[in-house]
């Protein structure tokens, strides 16, 4: 299926040279640099010698940081799979539109996330907080379920308590969700709109439910989309810094919040180097993860 | 069939082409205006400062003054300030640091020596102020604010006469659980619970910083959140209760409209004082400029209009003058003078110490 | 009439009617399951926006309670100058990147896609690394970049001082695209590209008028992505950025600070006003045209 770069040189080299120049002296170049500094040493406030030690590895092993890499391991899956199930029937849904509606649905899905992060965040506060509108409307519920039994002659409810559902864990994940959704919608819908339809109508036609052709047929089919959109909703989630900052509590530090003290407050650069490191390290795990599936697929299609 | 889903080749290039004629146009109407804004006659210099931590006319009042425009920027943590100046001067003439960052940037000679006969304002300046612990013989700073760190409450949820007057309501009890909210310094929190243990906020021995830690832990379970500056908001939304907050963003809050509900106290243990301080970085672009406008920032009228729009204390005899009584007579901004005697600067202690606090604060947040 | 209803076929299949009331079996929307989980995600989506908006005409300084109406917060934000700066700086540097990141990341998904090279499992890797590099770590890296390695000149000329930044949402954003349009393009037919080239067209020709317009929905997909990437950003461009390159997520970061005064919600709500006509105009474009033989 590909074809070796030998048989079409200059084609090869005006779409390889540009992305791949760039990749390395942007991209590659400095991160080199901050490879070397975690393994240097901090040798007075500003400056780092190079010094090939492995103290800040050492460091960043310990149970103390290994803890909260599998935290947010496990905060970052969570949201994925969220996002999945979430964005998944959205995504069908905007693929099977109309034409029309299926441009307004994309523009809707979108819109929110050319709006600002901070702004974002903040407006989720509003949201959830104790005087939030979530509260609100559940305390409306309440006074009103209250209300009717006591008309009915039952004991009434007692008095709302409102639900902690900011600084804490829940708040975290439900703002990486919502922070989240469009990267996993988009790369699923662009697989989805590509899919060759007959394959389902023929599934449906042979008497399979929705539910099976949806998981026989379309999962399958669509699984680089689904993988893709997968990576590259965990991937940023497992980074994320600004959400769990603003919206958890004392218990919900990720990796990346103590990685961020590390470059700014501790001002240990090397150390933060290291714990960075460490984090791209694990990952490639779910890259790898990903371009077995993608391999896998491309051979059966 | 699936040839109707593409766009042709033509509509696509015209969705491109609206996109980018109208970001264009945006952007180089946006162009000129700046250009003309920042490329205008008379030299510039660039002031890098905290939020909504000057008067409403100052810039524009030392242009007209001076003919130097001033292009002010801003950060939101000293850190964020060290960071940014760490691997070379971007372009700032005057950076604002709090006195401990004074300090380590200045052995780390990222901000330069200052030349008095420059800053003649400097005589208005009280006399505890003319000199600093923390710079001596104030060779690389003068002070623009000072504030110290206190406990802001919600006056109704308060028991009846009850003053919340000691750190333990925030670092040692459980009697607001979960209504409770701290700064997320940990420097700044562990040298308040070092005044709360009865010792000296600088040279913690490490058996008290065992037992400080252990201590958070244990209270962890009662703070709500850590927040970084807005503490005054969580107070204001309903979200807490009792906060760790800066007098002077007290004193704003309770200026403002449905102020009088809360209130603000020192704890009679001491508290940590900080004071803001004006610097030039070393490779300022503008140093004329830049000394001309921290003596500008020390005259009285300035110093005037930036405090009573900002409401910190002010180290500037001559504006405390001129300030009315209710400025100088405010507990909140200027707290009584038997817990100032209490209370302390916060030495900078080298990285190493910086590191270890970090650590302290990483542990408990994961504990 | 009659003679018809007792001479006449009935009509196989659906009629014209039923087809109508009842939706076809891939009709997803028009299922009430899938109406419901769209509309809730979309309300999800769009009450805290909605919120926000509403209370940038909010007629108190701080944003906790409602307490009039007022559209005094939006004459300080026009009058507001480093929030204006802000706003079209970073409006300018998401649309050059944009452009960029589009244009190397769908050559990058063609090179991956089409060639076996040398080495295409490192550079497949390296292309996977700035969605796996924390942002701050990048950011680092990118500071250091710019002041020792290839230091950018001071005082440039606008839009050229935004170069630095530019340059790191570019790096940052366009194996995004890549990997969205790389999605696109494990669906495609490679005979199409045969059958073009059996007809005599040249290489430039099979790409731009057969691989592009396949891969069209993934370089749209991918340019809103690497817009939002851009406009959205804060840590990398935090530490890209210089005293006269402030953007809007930095400067809104800073006035954050102390509290989200409805100055900042008045800026958002322009902000997302302007992007809305931007995209409906576009859409309209695409709707209007006729579709002509590809």
């Amino acid at each position: 299926m590909e074809q070796s770069w030998k048989q079409a040189k200059a084609a090869f080299a005006a779409i390889a040279v540009p992305p791949v120049a760039w990749l390395v002296f942007f991209f590659l170049v400095p991160l080199a640099v901050i490879w070397a500094y975690s393994f240097g040493e901090n040798t007075g406030p500003i400056t780092i010698d190079f010094t090939g030690t492995f103290a800040n590895y050492a460091r960043a092993v310990e149970p103390l940081y290994l803890q909260i890499f599998l935290k947010s391991l496990i905060v970052a899956g969570i949201t994925t799979v969220l996002c999945l199930i979430i964005g998944f029937p959205v995504a069908l849904a905007i693929a099977f539109a109309s034409p029309k509606l299926k441009a307004w649905l994309l523009l809707l899905i979108m819109l929110p996330f050319w709006t600002n992060l901070l702004i974002r965040t903040f407006a989720l506060i509003a949201v959830l907080r104790e005087q939030g509108y979530v509260n609100f409307a559940l305390e409306w519920l309440w006074n009103n379920a209250s209300g009717f039994m006591t008309l009915v002659g039952l004991q009434p409810l007692g008095e709302y308590e409102p639900l902690t559902l900011l600084y804490n864990n829940t708040a975290v994940i439900i703002g990486l969700v919502y922070v989240h959704l469009p990267f996993m919608v988009l790369p699923l819908y662009s697989a989805l709109d590509r899919m060759d339809r007959s394959l389902m109508e023929a599934s449906l036609d042979l008497g399979a439910g929705h539910m099976r052709t949806i998981l026989m047929v379309v999962v399958p089919l669509a699984a680089p989309g689904i993988a893709s959109g997968i990576l590259i909703t965990f991937i940023p989630a497992l980074g994320a810094y600004l959400t769990p900052d603003l919206l958890g509590g004392t218990d919900s530090q990720m990796i990346a919040n103590v990685i961020e003290r590390q470059f700014k407050r501790a001002n240990d650069w090397p150390f933060g180097a290291a714990l960075s490191f460490l984090l791209m390290y694990l990952t490639f795990i779910a890259i790898a993860a990903q371009a077995f599936i993608q391999r896998k697929s491309e051979r059966r299609g | 069939m699936a040839k109707g889903k593409y766009l042709t080749g033509a509509s696509r290039r015209s969705l491109l082409k609206q996109f980018g004629a109208a970001a264009i146009g945006i952007s180089f109407a946006g162009g000129l205006s700046a250009c003309g804004g920042s490329g205008g006659g008379g030299s510039t210099v660039n002031f890098y400062n905290w939020d909504t931590y000057i008067g409403p006319t100052t810039l524009d009042d030392f242009n007209a003054a001076t003919g130097t425009s001033v292009n002010m920027s801003l950060f939101a943590t000293n850190d964020e300030l060290f960071a940014r100046l760490r691997a070379g001067n971007p372009g700032f003439d005057v950076i604002v640091p709090s006195n401990e960052f004074v300090t380590r940037m200045a052995q780390a000679q990222m901000i330069q020596e200052l030349d008095h006969s420059l800053i003649p304002n400097m005589s208005n300046l009280l006399p505890e102020f003319q000199d600093a612990a923390f710079d001596p013989g104030r060779r690389y700073s003068m002070p623009y604010t000072w504030l110290v760190l206190g406990i802001g409450y919600r006056k109704s949820a308060m028991p009846a006469g009850f003053v919340p007057n000691s750190w333990r309501y925030l670092f040692d009890s459980p009697q607001f659980t979960q209504r409770i909210a701290v700064l997320s310094e940990s420097a700044d929190l562990i040298r308040l619970c070092a005044k709360y243990q009865g010792i000296s906020l600088n040279g913690i021995p490490d058996a008290n910083l065992t037992s400080i830690e252990q201590m958070l832990i244990r209270q962890k379970q009662h703070i709500k959140a850590f927040h970084e500056d807005d503490g005054q908001d969580l107070l204001a939304s309903g979200e807490i209760d009792i906060v760790l907050e800066y007098n002077g963003d007290m004193a704003q809050l309770m200026s403002a409209e449905g102020g009088d509900q809360f209130d603000f106290v020192v704890p009679t243990e001491g508290t940590l004082i900080n004071s803001d301080c004006l610097c030039i970085p070393t490779g300022a672009p503008n140093v004329a400029g830049a000394h001309a406008f921290i003596n500008y920032l020390l005259d009285a009228e300035a110093g005037k209009k930036i405090t009573e729009e900002i409401q910190y204390p002010t180290p500037n005899a001559a504006v405390a003058a001129l300030m009315g009584a209710d400025y100088q007579n405010n507990p909140v901004i200027f707290p009584p003078a038997d817990i100032m005697a209490r209370s302390e600067y916060g030495a900078f202690e080298g990285d190493d110490r910086a590191r270890l606090y970090e650590e302290i604060f990483t542990r408990i947040s994961a504990a | 009439m009659v003679d018809e209803a007792l001479t006449s076929m009935p009509k196989v299949g659906r009629s014209p009617r039923e087809k109508r009331d009842k939706p076809g079996p891939l009709d997803y929307m028009r299922r009430w399951p899938l109406q419901v989980i769209v509309g809730a995600t979309l309300v999800f989506l769009y009450l805290p926006l909605i919120t926000l908006m509403v209370f940038s005409f909010n007629d108190s300084r701080r944003n906790v309670v409602w307490q009039g109406f007022t559209t005094d917060w939006y004459v300080k934000a026009f009058n507001n100058e480093s929030l204006l700066q802000a706003f079209i700086n970073s409006l300018t540097i998401a649309f050059f990147c944009t452009i960029f990141s589009v244009i190397l990341g769908a050559l990058a998904a063609v090179m991956l896609w089409r060639f076996r090279f040398p080495g295409k499992t490192a550079i497949e890797g390296s292309m996977a690394l700035p969605i796996v590099v924390p942002e701050i770590c990048l950011g680092v890296a990118m500071l250091v970049f710019f002041a020792r390695v290839m230091p950018w000149p001071m005082g440039l000329p606008w839009p050229l001082n935004l170069g630095a930044i530019t340059i790191a949402h570019i790096s940052f954003a366009f194996p995004f695209v890549a990997t969205v349009v790389r999605a696109r393009l494990s669906s495609f037919n490679r005979e199409l590209e045969e059958a073009a080239k059996d007809l005599g067209a040249s290489e430039w020709r099979t790409f731009w008028d057969v691989l592009v317009p396949h891969m069209q929905p993934g370089l749209i997909a991918g340019a809103l992505l690497a817009f939002t990437l851009s406009l959205d950003d804060f840590v990398i461009t935090f530490f890209t950025a210089g005293p006269d390159t402030i953007t809007f997520p930095v400067k809104v970061y800073s006035m954050l600070r102390f509290s989200v005064t409805p100055e900042v919600n008045a800026a958002s709500t322009v902000l997302i006003v302007v992007t809305v006509i931007l995209t409906a105009v576009g859409l309209q474009m695409q709707n209007a045209k006729p579709k002509e033989k590809a």
